[in-house]
């Protein structure tokens, strides 16, 4: 059960991968509480386990053992389809590398999520609206992921993953493409969504810098929470 | 936004491969059409108006195996059978041509109106044609092509017989299944350069459809341990046996348009697997927010299925408007005067695209299926 005031509760999480003939182990045994509206930070060095524990809190990668719940489910239960309604409506995510859909506009993509919930046309506009002016980008809207910098790139990501207003937001080093400029800009908005919305961060990074825009930081080392 | 749009925006993406599938696909089922109509055409031949009475009587050793003319006052004894006329290949070239571009038969002019009601002409040209030894009387097809008209005179050189003939055209008729031929007196052919005796075979015009099977078997009997024997069969029968000398050409046009389908899957697989690869990464994002197996597969197959389908409109319909508006004849010198786009043939050609659409999706959509996201979001990384 997840205590109270936590939206992420980790008990005895373990994936080991088998690579050939050798099991790798990317996490060991952790165990970890994420309160509600806390921006959490993840570090550590590449191969740490990081990234795959981003995975399984927001529902794409499945552990070894352990449990991991948010807000009082038990993703490693949930079955694909389950697993995939689930993300639609708790987590945004949002990716080093953008991943917005080249063929479409930022309000475009944006709404993608939204096409899955059902609601009208007009709904859906205006929430996208919402999340593009949250962002800073409403006067981009109509302009295609080519047709925008790196930042703005970014920021159209967030938009696409706060538009269903999830209570989670994963983001995996985020600011690793960005210039230092872009990468204040998009940190900020992190900030502010989980200062002034309430939604829970969790992001990865390597960078101390972009850490440090984070209410709590851990670091994991070979598959261990060291602190 | 709503998922339609998205579909064609992704459909869209490359726009020089989403043109050039679909002319493959277009160009190959114009192929299939054409295919499937020459294979219709070739084995199911247009049947006349008066086909259903008509017995052809042919040389049982061949058809290029002459008949005696003894045979005609026979036959015509013979219960149910309504007229009788000899049908005698003349094999003339005109003028300087290389070869022979109609066909033309020697016959019983008095007995041709009523042995072949679907050839129309007028009741004046009918005269001109029974009155005249040296008349003959020809399609519209090809009077058109050589812009014959009554009262003109024309020299044909026999490739059967030794010499050659001057016939004077009285009239142009149309109305059957093959307007090219032209038709003249046996007596003409056998009181010049003919073999006076002997015909090519005989058509005959049983009274009623219930005569057709007593009159095929009393006139194979009639001359059954003869010198010649005979091979009475109805129009359709025969005109199915003359076909059958084409060679098994239904086999060969079947293998082609079975090999033609093959190709056709091959590349269509081949174009969306290749397209979904590229955007494995993509559909892994989609994955990850919220979009489900049966929601990736529809977006892939309704891509698919547009390519495909797309591509079997343009080339149904291009054949279709090609043979229906086009002058077949012309376009194939002459070898198809008809060349009918059934809905048949469209509604199979139709089932191959779209069965091509949904073929061609399946492999991306199992490797969709199968791809988690984490590993579907390292690809290209």
């Amino acid at each position: 059960m997840t205590a109270k005031g936590n939206i992420v509760t980790i008990r005895n999480l373990s994936k080991i991968y088998r690579q050939g003939e050798i099991n790798v182990t990317a996490l060991d045994n952790v165990s970890l509480d994420i309160a509600a509206g806390e921006f959490l930070t993840l570090m550590g060095p590449s191969g740490s386990g990081k990234s795959t524990l981003l995975h399984i809190i927001a529902g794409i990668d499945r552990p070894t053992s352990g449990e991991c719940q948010v807000q009082n489910i038990d993703v490693t239960q949930l079955d694909e389809s389950q697993l995939a309604d689930w993300r639609n409506q708790n987590v945004g995510f949002v990716f080093q590398t953008f991943n917005l859909i080249p063929v479409l506009t930022a309000q475009e993509n944006v709404e993608l999520p939204l096409l899955l919930m059902k609601l009208s046309s007009e709904q859906r506009r205006r929430r996208v609206a919402a999340a593009l002016e949250l962002v800073g980008l409403a006067d981009r809207a109509r302009h295609l992921p080519r047709q925008l910098s790196g930042g703005q790139e970014q920021r159209a990501a967030i938009a696409r993953a706060l538009v269903t207003d999830p209570a989670l937001i994963v983001a995996d080093e985020p600011t690793g493409n960005l210039d230092s400029h872009s990468a204040q800009e998009v940190l900020g908005v992190l900030q502010t969504l989980s200062r002034n919305a309430g939604k829970t961060v969790i992001m990865v990074t390597h960078d101390p810098k972009a850490a440090a825009f984070g209410s709590r930081s851990i670091h994991l080392e070979k598959g261990e929470l060291t602190a | 936004m709503n998922i339609p749009t998205f579909i064609i925006k992704n459909a869209l993406r490359n726009k020089r491969r989403a043109v050039l599938s679909v002319l493959s696909v277009a160009a190959s089922l114009f192929l299939l059409v054409t295919l499937l109509v020459a294979l219709r055409e070739l084995t199911s031949p247009p049947e006349g108006l008066g086909a259903a009475l008509r017995v052809a009587v042919r040389n049982k050793i061949s058809i290029t195996n002459p008949l005696p003319a003894r045979q005609r006052p026979i036959i015509e004894h013979i219960s149910g059978v309504e007229a009788v006329t000899p049908f005698t290949w003349f094999g003339g070239k005109y003028q300087n041509e290389e070869g022979m571009t109609f066909a033309q038969f020697a016959l019983d002019a008095k007995m041709m109106r009523r042995l072949f009601v679907d050839l129309k002409m007028t009741d004046a040209e009918w005269q001109a044609f029974t009155d005249e030894k040296t008349a003959a009387i020809i399609g519209k097809v090809t009077a058109d092509k050589y812009k014959f008209k009554a009262g003109d005179r024309i020299t044909l050189d026999s490739t059967v017989y030794p010499g050659a003939l001057q016939f004077k055209i009285a009239g142009i008729y149309h109305g059957t299944a093959d307007d090219r031929n032209m038709f003249f007196h046996q007596d003409y052919l056998d009181d010049s350069i003919g073999i006076p005796g002997q015909v090519g075979m005989w058509w005959l015009k049983v009274k009623t459809i219930d005569d057709m099977p007593g009159v095929i078997a009393a006139v194979n009997k009639a001359f059954a341990n003869t010198s010649a024997e005979v091979r009475a069969e109805s129009e359709r029968a025969f005109q199915l046996g003359f076909i059958s000398m084409w060679g098994n050409i239904k086999v060969l046009i079947s293998s082609i348009c079975t090999v033609v389908v093959f190709t056709l899957v091959l590349v269509s697989a081949s174009t969306m697997s290749m397209a979904i690869r590229e955007r494995f990464r993509e559909l892994a994002i989609l994955k990850a927010i919220g979009f489900q197996r049966r929601e990736l597969f529809t977006l892939i197959l309704a891509e698919s299925f547009g390519l495909t389908v797309a591509g079997g409109l343009l080339g149904i319909g291009g054949a279709y408007a090609l043979f229906t508006f086009g002058d077949i004849s012309k376009m194939t010198h002459g070898i198809f005067i008809a060349f009918e786009v059934t809905p048949k043939i469209m509604g199979t050609a139709a089932l191959v695209a779209a069965s091509l659409g949904i073929i061609a999706s399946i492999a991306p959509s199992i490797a969709v299926a199968r791809m988690s996201v984490v590993n579907g979001l390292k690809t290209l990384d």
